[in-house]
């Protein structure tokens, strides 16, 4: 209690500070809070919370809106929202570009997380289907991933499939004895890497990082080749199979920052600063890992992190001020 | 129409053929034929896409520019309802626990007596002490304006309704579509139309809470006996004031039922209308671990919201029960004076005593690990064995349901091939069991193992359309006549030429699992609950409990059990869909009247044929509708069994809210109400002519 209560005086302390540090003339811009959204994981959560602490560090008025993933985009839209700092483009569907098309929110380029997905598997696998982590090897051990619902081909589970089919695309393309089994939810994926991970029972997963269940889970990824590319997902010719699409790897997804087009004019140093933001998937999955797995609470965590690596974001305040 | 009396009798059996058996025997050539033919012919089969309709896309265009010319409106509205409910958070968020605590505990003690107050008291206790206070708060402002609304709300359009009859006819079709279409399938416009925030969640809330109201408020006003009205006017009443004087308060009985179910309903809306967001409330705790698989912190979550939603039933019980009996209220002017006195001191004792005003943080208690241990050891200790059995239950019953025996039984799953002398011997077996249906019992049951016969061979994804639709009209046909006939049949055409034909089939395939398990295993839990009030006393928190912690808490553990698919989708709608089973069956057991008790003693009849021949017979049209519920539960769950990984109707409507999708979003939405609604129909016409062939009150 009193050690956080020291180090949040200590923040707060040192942002005083520097707020008083006289070239950050007119910054605030406005007194409206910067409205910014949290969406229902914790590796978001902690990314829009340390966007808050340096806003706020800088005088600004934050307030924090929990959003679902498709109704975020009508806020951003109608400025009740200001910023979303984690967009996973491949994960909203078609209400990211729809919301695009109407001009009024606004990409501000990769969040810079160092993203990845495609079949993740448990290490211990590696006994049961030697051939892993080649694709060959997974194939060769379809028969360990049947189940009465997929026999005679393996089971594979997919996303939910509001997020996309990448999975049952990847099945088609490469000619695969797999079945994809839709997840429905991400705690529904959560619980199955669990129970797997308890019963060492074989288990195949679209999944993705950076993730705080790599921090807890041992698990590694099923290498496809060729790596994906735009032609192979229009060109047949692309890829092993001379007839079908979809016969690399996965598309990667873009993490990207967005906004609603006002903030640039409402809070300029602040947009400038969400401009030059970035927030790598490893620290991310440190901070995650202590909340969701020490339980911790998000805001000392984030407090903490921040006051730790000042030589990390305080560059792009100084951007942001300077140029004001 | 003279027909349709005469199948009800045929229906309790009098044997006579009349022209409706000739139309069952037409069909069942007809059928015949086209399961005959259907692997040749492939429009059979499946419905081909170039014959439907783009009705989503027809949605869209009619929904884009609705949405805004109506846009101002109620953009306006948003902000006129958003005030109050900011409002209200903001008092509720900065009063003291302990006041807030106090004022529960006293208005539980006012309406419903100490004992409902003293669990008030344990509730409040137990939602700061696991500290989830804050997103209470921000709930218990949500419900309490949504609810007001609602009664209000829900009373004009009753008491209009009621009025005019055109109107009532109107108003009746739409109630149906409010209270069966997944509140999910209109999000989307209602997000477009009001705008991101709170007051999202609220119109949703106050969309699904609103049938009850107006459903009872007709019912209580038309049923003021006529002598009532007439005296009124004799002694002078304007229409205004005998409307207010004479019918209203005769009808407040009704109008009570009508608060109390609202109250409910609102409550059961709670997690979904946090789904879009904005609210910060209970709801999206629940979400949250939900999306982390963490049971524990979830069902600590779901706790909050089965507890508050029994006091507040409680309390409109007690409320409603003193006012009908004209009972005191434990109250004079001293409890009032003492109340107030004790809340302001209550606020004052806070002040001067933190921890009073706001729970410390280290005082909050973490529930969660002990029972996520528990999980974890059974996955990690019995894992093999829960496989075991859902591989049994996926060989020998969910698969012949979905793809049929033709499909499901093969050496591998059976030990044997479902080839030609053992098909023959499949059929031989279910047209004896025909035969001996129609010879010793009546027509209803010799069709229904036709049918079921029909469905386990083919599966709901095999059996070609034009029979499935066929069966559906004509069992519609048998149990309500004419209109009922026409009803399914449209609707059936809906769904197909919309292009969710195969979706909707997933769907009935897994509503027609779980409903007969729930049949099996409900009714007979109700039976015995029937006879044993110890169970009966057991059964009861549980059925409670079922119904108000929120169906997302229950499917963490069911996915670690039984991984992501249809088997733990069936479980989470079974969990939810049995609780009318049981509770229609006991009441129906329990009502049978004491004259047919009495009856069957006097002639001597054992404890079994007491049971067997006079009571269940009795209280069959009561399960009937027990089983009608059930249905209407079992298809309510399929949207939130798609978080589990389905691939039905549930997912359609999934997948249209992440595309940002109104129109396909709507239209599957628009077709499970259908599915509904048909099961509704048939089922509610068939328990009323057997009650009518009882001699029962229908």
């Amino acid at each position: 209690m009193s050690r956080q209560l020291i180090i949040s005086l200590l923040v707060s302390f040192g942002l005083l500070a520097f707020t008083c540090d006289g070239n950050a003339a007119s910054v605030p811009e406005s007194k409206e809070p910067i409205k910014i959204a949290l969406n229902e994981w914790t590796g978001q959560n902690v990314t829009a919370k340390v966007l808050g602490g340096i806003y706020e560090s800088m005088g600004y008025k934050v307030e924090y809106v929990t959003a679902g993933a498709m109704p975020q985009f009508t806020a951003m839209q109608e400025g009740k929202l200001t910023t979303q700092p984690e967009v996973w483009t491949n994960l909203v569907g078609e209400a990211y570009p729809k919301a695009l098309e109407t001009k009024t929110i606004v990409e501000l380029g990769l969040l810079g997380l160092n993203n990845y997905e495609g079949w993740a598997y448990p290490k211990y696998m590696e006994q049961m289907c030697p051939g892993l982590p080649r694709l060959e090897g997974l194939i060769a051990c379809k028969d360990k991933l049947a189940t009465p619902e997929t026999f005679p081909k393996g089971r594979i589970l997919a996303y939910p499939s509001d997020w996309g089919t990448a999975s049952a695309k990847l099945v088609a393309g490469m000619k695969l004895p797999f079945v994809a089994v839709p997840a429905g939810s991400e705690g529904a994926e959560i619980a199955e890497i669990k129970a797997a991970f308890l019963k060492k029972a074989p288990l195949v997963l679209m999944f993705w990082k950076p993730h705080w269940v790599h921090a807890v889970y041992d698990m590694d990824w099923v290498q496809i080749d060729p790596p994906y590319s735009d032609a192979c997902a229009t060109d047949p010719k692309v890829g092993p199979n001379p007839d079908t699409t979809d016969d690399c790897g996965f598309p990667q997804a873009r993490v990207v920052k967005s906004a609603w087009v006002g903030m640039e004019k409402q809070w300029p140093a602040a947009f400038s600063v969400l401009k030059n933001f970035q927030f790598d998937g490893t620290e991310q999955g440190k901070l995650v890992y202590e909340i969701d797995q020490k339980g911790r609470k998000l805001d000392d965590v984030v407090a903490e992190w921040l006051k730790s690596h000042e030589g990390t974001w305080k560059p792009w305040v100084t951007t942001a001020t300077a140029s004001n | 129409m003279s027909g349709e009396r005469q199948t009800r009798s045929n229906l309790a059996g009098t044997l006579d053929m009349s022209w409706k058996d000739m139309s069952w025997l037409l069909m069942g050539l007809l059928a015949a034929i086209a399961l005959y033919a259907a692997p040749n012919v492939t429009w059979l089969g499946t419905f081909p896409e170039h014959w439907g309709l783009p009705i989503s896309a027809w949605t869209n265009a009619i929904l884009a520019p609705m949405v805004v010319g109506l846009q101002g409106a109620t953009r306006v509205l948003s902000q006129v309802i958003g005030a109050p409910m900011s409002a209200g958070r903001a008092v509720l968020d900065w009063t003291p626990w302990s006041t807030v605590t106090l004022a529960f505990f006293l208005l539980a003690y006012w309406t419903a007596g100490i004992r409902t107050a003293c669990f008030t008291l344990a509730s409040f206790l137990y939602i700061v002490s696991v500290g989830f206070w804050t997103p209470t708060m921000n709930t218990i402002a949500q419900i309490g304006l949504a609810i007001p609304i609602a009664i209000l709300l829900g009373f004009a359009i009753g008491t209009l309704a009621a009025r005019y009859p055109r109107l009532n006819t109107a108003t009746q079709a739409s109630l149906d579509f409010m209270q069966t279409i997944p509140t999910f399938a209109y999000l989307i416009p209602i997000l477009l139309l009001f705008g991101f925030g709170p007051v999202v969640g609220l119109i949703t809330s106050i969309i699904y809470a609103m049938p009850p109201m107006i459903r009872n408020t007709i019912l209580g006003l038309q049923r003021v006996p006529p002598e009532l009205r007439e005296s009124g006017r004799m002694s002078g009443c304007t229409p205004l004031q005998e409307f207010w004087w004479v019918r209203v308060p005769a009808a407040t009985p009704q109008l009570l039922v009508g608060l109390n179910q609202t109250t409910m309903a609102a409550f059961s809306m709670i997690i979904i209308a946090s789904v879009i967001g904005g609210s910060q409330d209970i709801g999206w705790e629940v979400l949250s671990t939900m999306r982390k698989a963490q049971f524990g912190e979830s069902l600590a979550a779901g706790v909050v919201i089965a507890v508050l939603a029994m006091i507040l039933d409680r309390v409109s019980c007690g409320f409603t029960q003193r006012y009908v009996h004209g009972e005191q209220f434990h109250t004079n002017r001293y409890f009032w004076i003492a109340s107030l006195g004790a809340l302001f001191a209550s606020v004052a004792l806070a002040s001067l005593v933190p921890s009073l005003w706001v729970w410390p943080d280290a005082w909050v208690i973490r529930p969660a690990a002990p029972l996520d241990t528990a999980v974890d050891w059974i996955t990690a200790n019995y894992g093999t064995s829960l496989n075991a059995l859902k591989t049994t239950a996926f060989y020998y019953f969910l698969l012949p349901l979905k793809i049929g025996l033709v499909q499901a039984v093969t050496p591998m799953t059976w030990g044997l091939s479902f080839d030609g002398p053992v098909q023959i011997g499949y059929w031989a077996i279910a047209a004896l069991a025909v035969g001996v249906a129609t010879v010793y019992s009546d027509r209803a049951a010799a069709s229904i193992i036709a049918v079921i016969a029909i469905l386990l061979f083919y599966g709901t994804t095999g059996i070609p359309w034009p029979v499935f639709i066929a069966i559906v009209t004509l069992a519609a046909y048998q149990a309500g006549g004419f209109p009922t006939a026409v009803f399914a049949f449209l609707a059936q055409l809906f769904i197909l030429v919309s292009g969710f034909w195969p979706a909707a089939m997933l769907s009935v395939y897994l509503c027609v699992a779980a409903v007969a398990i729930c049949i099996a295993i409900g009714v007979s839990l109700g039976a015995a609950a029937a006879n044993n009030d110890h169970l009966s006393a057991l059964l009861r928190p549980i059925n409670d409990g079922l119904q108000t912690v929120p169906q997302f808490v229950l499917l963490i553990p069911a996915l670690m059990f039984f991984q992501a698919g249809d088997f733990t989708a069936l479980i989470a709608i079974i969990l939810y869909a049995i609780v009318p089973a049981i509770k229609y069956t006991e009441a129906g057991l329990r009502n049978v009247s004491p004259n047919s008790v009495e009856a069957g003693l006097a002639l001597g009849c054992t404890k079994r044929q007491m049971f067997w021949q006079v009571r269940l017979p009795q209280a069959v049209p009561e399960i009937l509708l027990g089983v009608n519920q059930t249905i209407m539960y079992a298809l309510a769950m399929l949207v939130i069994a798609a978080l589990v990984g389905t691939t039905d109707l549930g997912q359609e409507v999934y997948i249209a809210l992440g595309k940002a999708d109104a129109g396909s979003g709507l239209v599957a939405g628009i077709s499970m109400a259908l599915i509904a609604m048909i099961a509704d129909r048939v089922l509610q016409n068939a328990a009323s002519s057997r009650k009518a062939a009882l001699g029962l009150p229908v």
